[in-house]
This record gives structure tokens, C-alpha cells and sequence, in this order.
């Protein structure tokens, strides 16, 4: 582990059974309401022989993450470990993160009497918000703060066949890059979706 | 099992000899994803990722950074300062309300407009609110705004089709428009003369046009924004349109054209504010009672006024 760890997820896609598990699991540690889901698993080129492959997609909490970057009120902070939260006081739901995100993260939880879109949410890696950590009021706007505990967050640490992997970027690496050694055969150069995600 | 059944599905599909478009096993594969019908939660979005670079996405970052907010401001202050050097330098145009008054709009037409006015009121400044929405700090403020952008808009929807049908006719151009625009309306002297115009001034045919035209597209993509979920490719196809963009290209698109054309609105609504209360003196008057005195109509109407004029005498002949 290096001084400054940098957490990163890694879906390997030769793993991922569609299982769904780390959505469900997603759903229920954060109590998320119904038809959000921070945590999507997706299945390309199903029946096709050979060319199929299923993924699980969240936030990916970016490098130069977008959503930070169009934000009109700013309500985007990335945590010195690279985790990348919001505000949900500051947030006016306007859906520009959205825009901006490659991969779909942002979700809108509809939101009072009028049926109008409420402020985003998205995935948090499990670790809170701006809110005081573990307080109840973090855990009513963004679930559960597993890292300031100490665990893994809830996708990863129950994903039965071990595709969903989470951590500090060298340890990742590490797990993937033994990942393709065992395998002994020809994989993508970066895992889905990094280099979107991960410039540097 | 779910894997192998595609699977099998799958092939005797080739069997067939049918061809499998890549929509087809995707709409049916999306998993856990789509939970109702979010047209955003597809296995399209996984697709998305890698074209990510060749599609609205880092468009639209690259405009949200770097122009939106500075055009706002330029064209906010700008047309401010603009507005304010002309008051104090030219001044504004007095006219006599004594004497003959010319029944100009009618009442219905009155009413209209006042709701397109409320709807602009309420619609302009938040969105301004939205764009500066880091310097109010966002919150319950910004939030509020853009609620409230979405009511006046409503508004706005409301008068846009009996505004376009009654006033279509009279906001054609005319030559007087060319003479009209060299003179830049007359707006640049002191001196007071007869400007070319018919019922409407080129100005007002601009803020017209664009406002109904624009505020069509303004009203389509801002809805489209609102809503989110409402799948553009099938409300193409009810008018025969084939398109098979992803929701998501659509939404992008939308800011980009909502954010451009909003700076162009907001530029001649505040234009149209300051003409009507503040650079005519009493011009406000004929959208209250509608009547425009014979002096104002005389300059600022020359050609209506002629035709207005003609007609009187033909008819009391």
C-alpha cells in the first residue's frame, strides 16, 4: 500500500456472472428507494458466442471526475483518496453530472408532494458524505460509511465470485495483473472502462 | 441458466437465419439494469463509456467549463452597460400622450402577453440564478430557481400557440425592416423622425421570432431535461423519424442548444424590457390599455400609421 492510496474499482469481466448481488446489495445496505440504483450490472452481446461478457457499472470515481467539473453550484469534492462525493444540501438536481459522466452514475430519487426531481445521488464508495461521519443524518442521505469503519464497501465485499474487486489503485493492479498471468491469454490492455475513468 | 437460454436463443436465431442486430439481444439483456422503463438504464450504456469521447459528453464538459457561465455574464453585464450608456448618453425618446389615442391591442392579445411576461419573468432571471448558481452557494435557493423555471415555462407554453397565430401575420418581414436596421431603428439620435416600421419594428420582429422559434426548441429540450426518461427514439418515431442516438447524446445535446440559445433570449428579453419601460417613455402604456397616442405611433410606426391613416379616410368617404 503506498502512502497515498488512490481507491479505484475493477469489475473483471471474465468473473462477472450477472449475479446482480452487488446491486441488490448496493440497494439494501443504503436503503436506496425504489428504481435507483447506484450499481448496474450490464450484459453486452448476450447469446452471442465468445463475444459475451457481463460488467457491473457505478461511479468510478474519476481522476478529473466530469461531474465535478460542470457542477453550476459545486457541490462535488473529491476526498484526498480519490473518492468522489457530493453535497446533497448544495445540490439542485439539475442533471448536468449526468451529462458529463461516462458512465451513467448519477441518479435522480424523485422528490417531494410534486413528484419532482430530487437531488442526485450516486454511488459513494461507501464512505458518507460531507455530513459528520457515521451521524445519522449521512446515513439518511447517503447510506453507510463502511470505509470510516474499516470495512470493504457492501458490492465488492459480497460479490461471490470475486469480479468486483475495490481498493487502493496499486493493490488493484496487482489482483488484475495476476489475474491475466493466471489466465494465460490475450485480455484488454485496461480494464473496462479505465481509461475513461483513471488519466493518470 | 438465464446466460444459456439467451445463449440457445441466440443461436437458433442464426439458424434462422435472422439477422441479430446488436439492439435486439441488448433490449432484452439489461439485467437488473432498467427497472421500469429508464430509456438511461440500458445495456447501451455500457457502450456509451468507450464512445464517450466521440459523442456530446466531452462537448458538453468542455462548454459547462469554459463558456456558459463567462458568455452569461459578458451578455448580462454587457447589454446592461450597453442599456445604461444609451440612457445617459442618448436618452430616452419622449413622446406626447395628449391628443388622438389608436386602439392597438385588443384585450385577449393583452392577456397573452401578460402571461408570456410572467413566464419570462419568472424563467430568465432563474435561470441566471442557475448558471451563478455557485456563487449563491446552491441549496434550497438554486433548487427553488429552477422549480421555478419550470412554472414559467408552463406559462410561457400556454401563450406561445395564440401569441404565433395572431401575431404571425404582421411580424413578416417588409422592406421597412432593411431601412429599419440601417438606422438601427432610430435609436442612435436624439433627433426625432419618422422611423420605417409597420405594426412591429424589425426589433420587435427579431424578439419575436426568436422568441417563439427558440422558445419552442427552449421549451423541447428544456422539457426533454426535466423529464429525463422520456425516450427521444420513440417519440421520433410517432413522427416518422428513425433515430437510434442514445437517451443520454439527446440530453447532452439539449443542454449545449438550451445553454446557446438562452444566452441569445435573455440578450433581447432584457433589450425588450428596456425599450418598452425605460427607453420610450410610456410605451408600456398600449400593452395596459392599448392605446398608443397618434405622436408615438406617427415616429415610431410611420408606415401603420399611414395605412391606419388611409383606411379612416376610406371608409369615411
Amino acid at each position: 500500500m503506498s502512502e497515498y492510496a488512490r481507491m479505484k474499482f475493477y469489475c473483471d469481466d471474465e468473473r462477472c456472472i450477472e449475479c446482480n448481488g452487488c446491486s441488490v446489495a448496493c440497494d439494501e445496505a443504503h436503503e436506496l428507494p425504489v428504481g435507483i440504483s447506484r450499481r448496474k450490472v450490464i450484459t453486452l452481446n448476450e447469446g452471442i458466442f465468445g463475444k459475451e461478457f457481463s460488467t457491473s457499472v457505478a461511479c468510478m470515481h474519476c481522476t478529473d471526475a466530469p461531474c465535478e467539473q460542470v457542477c453550476p453550484v459545486d457541490c462535488f469534492y473529491i476526498r484526498e483518496d480519490g473518492i468522489v462525493l457530493h453535497d446533497k444540501n448544495t445540490c439542485i438536481g439539475c442533471g448536468y453530472c449526468l451529462y458529463a459522466c461516462p458512465f451513467g452514475a448519477p441518479q435522480f430519487p424523485k422528490d417531494g408532494a410534486f413528484g419532482t426531481r430530487g437531488v442526485m445521488d450516486k454511488c459513494t464508495m461507501c464512505a458518507g458524505g460531507p455530513e459528520e461521519t457515521n451521524s445519522a443524518k449521512e446515513r439518511e442521505l447517503y447510506g453507510q460509511n463502511r470505509i470510516a469503519e474499516g470495512k470493504v464497501p457492501m458490492c465488492a465485499a459480497m460479490c461471490s465470485t470475486k469480479a468486483l474487486v475495490v481498493g487502493d489503485e496499486q493493490e488493484v493492479s496487482k489482483v488484475y495483473r495476476e489475474r491475466v498471468a493466471s489466465r494465460g491469454k490475450g485480455v484488454q490492455s485496461a480494464p473496462y472502462g479505465w481509461s475513461t475513468a483513471y488519466k493518470n | 441458466m438465464k446466460k444459456l437460454i439467451a445463449y440457445l436463443l441466440g443461436t437458433a436465431l442464426v439458424r434462422a437465419g435472422e439477422q441479430i442486430s446488436n439492439k435486439v439481444p441488448l433490449a432484452m439483456s439489461d439485467g437488473g439494469a432498467s427497472r421500469g422503463e429508464n430509456p438511461l438504464a440500458s445495456s447501451q450504456m455500457l457502450q456509451n463509456i468507450l464512445q464517450y469521447k466521440d459523442g456530446f459528453g466531452e462537448q458538453f464538459v468542455h462548454f459547462q467549463t469554459e463558456w456558459f457561465q463567462p458568455l452569461f455574464m459578458y451578455i448580462g453585464i454587457g447589454v446592461l452597460v450597453v442599456f445604461l450608456l444609451h440612457y445617459l448618453i442618448i436618452g430616452p425618446k419622449r413622446f406626447s400622450h395628449e391628443g388622438r389615442k389608436f386602439y392597438i391591442f385588443s384585450l385577449f392579445m393583452r392577456i397573452i402577453h401578460w402571461i408570456a411576461a410572467i413566464g419570462f419573468v419568472l424563467i430568465v432571471p432563474t435561470g441566471f440564478m442557475m448558471v451563478f448558481g455557485d456563487a449563491l452557494g446552491g441549496g434550497a435557493l438554486v433548487r427553488n430557481a429552477r422549480y421555478l423555471h419550470s412554472i414559467g415555462t408552463v406559462l410561457f407554453a400556454i401563450s406561445l400557440v395564440p401569441m404565433f397565430l395572431a401575431w404571425f401575420i404582421p411580424m413578416l418581414p417588409t422592406l421597412d425592416d432593411i431601412k429599419w436596421l440601417f438606422i438601427a431603428g432610430g435609436y442612435l439620435s436624439k433627433k426625432k423622425r419618422e422611423i420605417p416600421a409597420g405594426k412591429f419594428n424589425a426589433g420587435q420582429k427579431m424578439w419575436f421570432w426568436l422568441a417563439m422559434l427558440g422558445g419552442l426548441v427552449m421549451i423541447a429540450t428544456g422539457a426533454l431535461m426535466y423529464f429525463q426518461t422520456v425516450d427521444v427514439n420513440q417519440l421520433l418515431q410517432y413522427v416518422g423519424i428513425t433515430a437510434d442516438k442514445d437517451q443520454i447524446e439527446y440530453l447532452r445535446l439539449s443542454a449545449i442548444v438550451h445553454n446557446f440559445l438562452g444566452m441569445a433570449i435573455a440578450a433581447l428579453f432584457i433589450t425588450h424590457v428596456y425599450m418598452a419601460v425605460f427607453a420610450i417613455k410610456g410605451a408600456l402604456d398600449s400593452m395596459i390599455s392599448g392605446n398608443k397616442s397618434e405622436d408615438e405611433l406617427k415616429h415610431l410606426h410611420s408606415s401603420y400609421y399611414k395605412k391606419l391613416i388611409k383606411q379612416e379616410e376610406k371608409s369615411s368617404q
